[in-house]
């Protein structure tokens, strides 16, 4: 049978695919009817899967600079070099080395790098790629359930009678998660949808709300105060479920009424009645995005307090649930790749769990936590050699430091143009070249089985990560990614009950997966349990972002919308480069989405060139008149490089904050 | 016309397997989904499988293929183009009466017109198709709808019909009927074809109560897709619900639009890809210098329903454009497979 059961690596929906593998080649793919997210679905970049595994832009031999060209070498050497800059470095001053891991890696190769970085190289500066917008989420989310992770489930969405989208172009970052619910309104379920912009889901929803950017947090807050002052919460629940109640209580009466229509940019009347059906509704769900651009951590607090004292947490068909872009964004920080962070969630702060792993692995880890490397980068600290794996973008930021830096090497399976700057370059094995599982944004592990041999000579990840260890003096020993895995439930609490073994021949398991919950866990569950659940501490600041006649229009940043046209991986396709690269043959130097009213003002017309002017800086693009955003809001898709590596460094605190990023400008006609 | 035992029908199978790569149903056994694939060995086709979940064209028209490679001299200024066609003889056994119809739209589209498809030509000309007639309909098929089953009428060089205890053999080309005289099958007599019309209305009759999922009365819209005389707002309903993944397309047994690529394997040599493409994509369309004649997703939709059930689309068929598989429908992450496009233009109609 030519036909290989596997799951696709693009986004965090992890839909099921059969993969057409023959004669060592992958000739096509189609969807797994009986998977339980994607139910026989793909989306554009799934059918297309095939084009990026048939790529000849693969890295397939070890390279190393000499004289300023990169050149063909050996593992042994490529991998000696390595060890020898890492170890000089890491033996002045741990803070001088850092590892740049990601979000498509596997479980057992990301857990892997975390461990040469933390037990090998003794540094904890270890993180994501891509932002780790996700994490706010996690911490909102763990704090309270103890669940790191999605507190609803995708296989439930049918059977959600509410629906609540905010800020997330759902049917194009997560397809088949937008389809589910589109479904799902067409079966009766309420769909609302809050966002800045008019998206697809928008006009698929019973009812949409365009919001003024920057003013989300406010949106749920007076949704919460509705509830509260229309005794629509559900007091049973609160009492039984909850804790810390009347300190949310307090800090939303504080909200003032008058004037949240004036910063919201709807009617108080139409926020009014959301809160009303999310309250009466038997089930709720919220979706919102996570990763690559995400709300701020008060923001999501907001939503899940929203969601708790309606009662929508815990209970099947309920839940609130980030979306992550990358296929194992939520599988890397389970496997622990951040600078505070062991594998599922435990903190380097609890003396316990870093006892446990110091024990397993027989070393003294580092006690302190680390930094990530971008924050070491913008000039938190002076990083002198790196290790980066599979950039994710083939857009660079910090250029310069990465170039003053003493030693850079980057590991992947795919050509990146990250090679440029690296001293050392070391391929290993792309996903169907090797066993390894991955964790969706649902929580739920699934292993892709090794289908196809990778080409001459080059290794699996778990391979290479356990020589630079043993070269370096650790003794490893791995004889497979499942005894990775084997290691992985030991330490980790939430995979406790996961195995290859296990999940060989089934759609995965869901963590939490452990002695009380052997077959995994749907969802956060309180139904039959006295568990009591704390509300997510929130400040009471309800500023929104305010223009100036100076600079009148607020300026969105949309990362997750565009994230896939400057993928790396997009980059090595033909038909989704076609699709996705389609706005950038329009507007090829970027462009500015503004609104007709706007468009007349400044006296332009679709595609004239226009200067964006804001307190800190200026770019030039080419405008888009539509009628997706709202007037004096204008919206920048973020795959320009000039953009993202000039203009937006000026604003990095902006940008900070995600989904809810603005920054007040003037836009002019040159 | 012949007959042969329930049992040894696989003698066919393992005769066609000495002269032709083998293709049919097989079960993928991790996750159950039933394939039409490339078998090693003819033994693992199961003729009492449901509808493949994919179409047979991928056999005949492939998902992604190598069709050209080409090295350049630069020294000498030549270069050495080396045309890939695969004209490997290929046995199709037991596909479904609405896969075969798809197949003879597709030979219409890339054989049938002024310009012949060499790539296609080159996959069909050794082809050696048993069909088998659907004595029971499955959940999602409406052919009766389409006029493509649940009986074959032509292309087969064999068409198989379970008859309970034994298979109706009957051929349709000479190439058939030799290989049921190499196997000296027996005959079969005027009352296994009466059995086999029985069976046929039979399960022309379990529509009702089995073939639930979809009906799909294309013959009430032919009129209105192809005058073009539909409300924008039916268009604009279908669109807003398109996710724009080339789903419908790539499973449809007679969508047969594809796209070249170039794909560098060393600084002066290439191979030349071919892949399935979409109209539900907007860079299908697209032209150069950026104009794209059907940039808004409802009138992308529109040409793909334009394609499946106009009367010019059917001038070249010779039929109607769907073939009533229903896959379309189950891979739709919007929903609007061609049986809810038909059912909204309908209720437009009745307005």
């Amino acid at each position: 049978m030519n036909y290989k059961p596997g799951i696709c690596t693009f986004c965090g929906t992890g839909c099921g695919h059969l993969l057409d593998v023959r004669e060592g080649e992958v000739c096509g793919v189609y969807p797994l009817q009986n998977h339980p997210v994607s139910k026989g679905r793909l989306c554009v970049r799934g059918w297309n899967i095939h084009e990026l595994l048939r790529t000849n832009e693969k890295i397939r031999t070890p390279l190393i600079r000499k004289n300023g060209t990169l050149m063909e070498t050996t593992y042994d050497k490529a991998v000696g070099v390595l060890v020898d800059n890492l170890s000089k470095h890491a033996m002045a001053d741990a803070g001088e080395i850092g590892f740049l891991a990601s979000p498509r890696s596997s479980n057992e190769e990301n857990f892997l790098l975390m461990k040469l970085a933390r037990a090998v190289f003794k540094t904890n500066n270890i993180s994501l790629d891509s932002d780790p917008g996700h994490r706010r989420s996690l911490d909102v989310l763990h704090r309270s359930t103890g669940m790191a992770g999605m507190s609803g489930s995708l296989e439930e969405i049918s059977k959600a009678g509410f629906i609540l989208i905010a800020g997330i172009d759902i049917t194009k970052q997560n397809p088949i998660i937008g389809s589910e619910i589109h479904k799902a309104g067409r079966a009766g379920a309420r769909i609302v949808t809050i966002d800045t912009r008019n998206t697809q889901i928008a006009r698929l929803s019973g009812r949409f709300l365009q919001v003024r950017p920057g003013s989300y947090k406010i949106v749920m807050a007076y949704m919460a105060k509705v509830l509260l002052d229309e005794f629509l919460t559900d007091p049973d629940f609160i009492k039984k479920h909850t804790s810390g109640y009347d300190g949310f209580a307090a800090v939303i009466r504080t909200l003032g009424e008058a004037d949240v229509a004036e910063k919201t940019g709807v009617p108080a009347d139409d926020l009014r009645e959301v809160a009303r059906e999310l309250a009466r509704a038997g089930t709720a769900m919220a979706f919102f995005s996570s990763g690559i651009s995400g709300f701020d951590q008060d923001t999501i607090s907001y939503i899940y307090n929203l969601f708790l004292m309606s009662g929508k947490i815990g209970r099947e068909g309920s839940g609130v649930n980030p979306i992550t872009g990358i296929n194992n964004l939520q599988g890397s920080y389970d496997m622990g790749i951040a600078p505070d962070l062991l594998t599922g969630f435990q903190p380097i702060s609890d003396a316990a769990a870093v006892d446990k792993f110091s024990r397993e692995w027989g070393v003294t880890l580092p006690a302190a936590p680390g930094r990530s490397i971008y924050e070491l980068l913008s000039g938190g600290g002076k990083p002198r050699a790196m290790v980066v794996v599979e950039h994710d973008e083939s857009i660079i930021t910090n250029v310069n430091e990465i170039r003053d830096m003493d030693f850079v090497a980057y590991i992947g399976s795919f050509k990146n143009n990250f090679m440029d700057y690296a001293h050392v370059v070391l391929p290993i094995a792309t996903y169907v070249e090797a066993d390894g599982t991955y964790t969706n944004t649902g929580r739920r592990v699934q292993l892709s089985k090794k289908k196809l041999e990778p080409p001459k000579g080059v290794k699996p990840g778990w391979r290479l990560y356990s020589m630079i260890a043993e070269r370096a003096g650790a003794k490893w020993g791995y004889g497979s990614p499942a005894e990775v895995m084997e290691e992985i439930a030991r330490l980790t609490p939430a995979y406790e009950g996961i195995s290859h073994r296990r999940l060989e021949g089934t759609y995965g398991i869901k963590w939490p997966c452990n002695k009380e919950n052997p077959e995994g866990t749907a969802r956060f569950n309180l139904e039959g349990s006295s568990k009591k659940i704390p509300f997510a501490p929130v400040d009471s600041s309800f500023r929104v972002p305010q223009s100036s006649d100076e600079y009148p229009i607020l300026l969105l940043i949309g990362e997750a919308q565009h994230y896939w046209h400057q993928n790396n991986l997009m980059k090595k396709t033909n038909i989704p480069l076609r699709e996705y690269n389609a706005t950038l043959l329009l507007y090829p130097q970027g462009y500015v989405a503004v609104s007709p009213e706007n468009a007349r003002e400044i006296g332009v017309r679709d595609r004239s060139p226009v200067k964006i002017v804001s307190p800190y800086g200026s770019m030039e693009a080419m405008v888009q008149v539509t009628d997706k955003v709202a007037k004096n809001t204008a919206y920048v898709a973020y795959f320009v490089h000039d953009m993202i590596t000039k203009f937006f460094l000026e604003h990095r605190d902006v940008l900070k904050r995600g989904e809810d990023a603005t920054i007040p400008v003037r836009i002019m006609r040159v | 016309m012949y007959i042969i035992k329930k049992g040894q029908v696989s003698r066919i199978a393992k005769e066609l397997q000495k002269d032709y790569r083998m293709y049919g149903p097989v079960l993928e056994p991790e996750t159950q989904q039933v394939m039409f694939t490339r078998v090693d060995d003819a033994a693992d086709i199961d003729l009492g499988l449901p509808l493949p979940a994919n179409p047979v064209k991928s056999a005949v028209f492939p998902h992604f293929e190598r069709i050209m490679s080409y090295v350049y001299d630069r020294q000498d200024g030549k270069v050495d183009i080396k045309p890939d066609f695969d004209d490997a003889p290929k046995a199709l056994f037991g596909i479904r009466p609405c896969d075969l119809t798809g197949i003879l739209c597709l030979d219409r589209f890339f054989l049938g017109q002024e310009f012949v498809d060499e790539v296609y030509r080159n996959h069909r000309k050794n082809i050696f198709i048993v069909s088998q007639t659907c004595t029971e309909p499955f959940a999602q098929c409406f052919c009766v709808c389409t006029d493509s089953g649940p009986g074959a009428r032509e292309g087969y060089d064999l068409n198989l019909t379970d008859l309970g205890g034994e298979y109706l053999v009957e051929a349709g080309s000479e190439k058939g009927k030799r290989l049921a005289e190499k196997l000296s099958l027996p005959k079969s007599d005027d009352s296994h074809m009466r059995e086999k019309e029985k069976r046929i209305d039979r399960a022309v009759s379990l529509f009702g109560s089995i073939a639930k999922e979809n009906k799909a009365w294309i013959s009430r819209v032919v009129n209105r897709v192809t005058t073009g005389l539909i409300d924008e707002k039916v268009w604009e309903y279908i669109g807003s619900q398109c996710l724009e993944c080339g789903a419908c397309t790539y499973v449809c047994p007679t969508c047969s639009c594809f796209n070249i690529a170039e794909q560098g394997t060393g600084e002066d040599a290439a191979d030349r890809m071919r892949t399935w493409d979409s109209c539900a994509y907007e860079g299908y369309s697209r032209m150069a210098g950026g104009h794209n004649p059907r940039k808004p997703v409802e009138d992308r939709r529109n040409k793909r329903f334009f394609c499946k059930l106009s009367y010019s689309q059917s001038k070249k068929y010779l039929r109607p454009g769907c073939v009533g598989c229903g896959r379309c429908a189950w891979v739709c992450p919007g929903d609007i497979g061609l049986p809810n496009v038909v059912t909204y233009i309908r209720r437009e109609i009745q307005k």
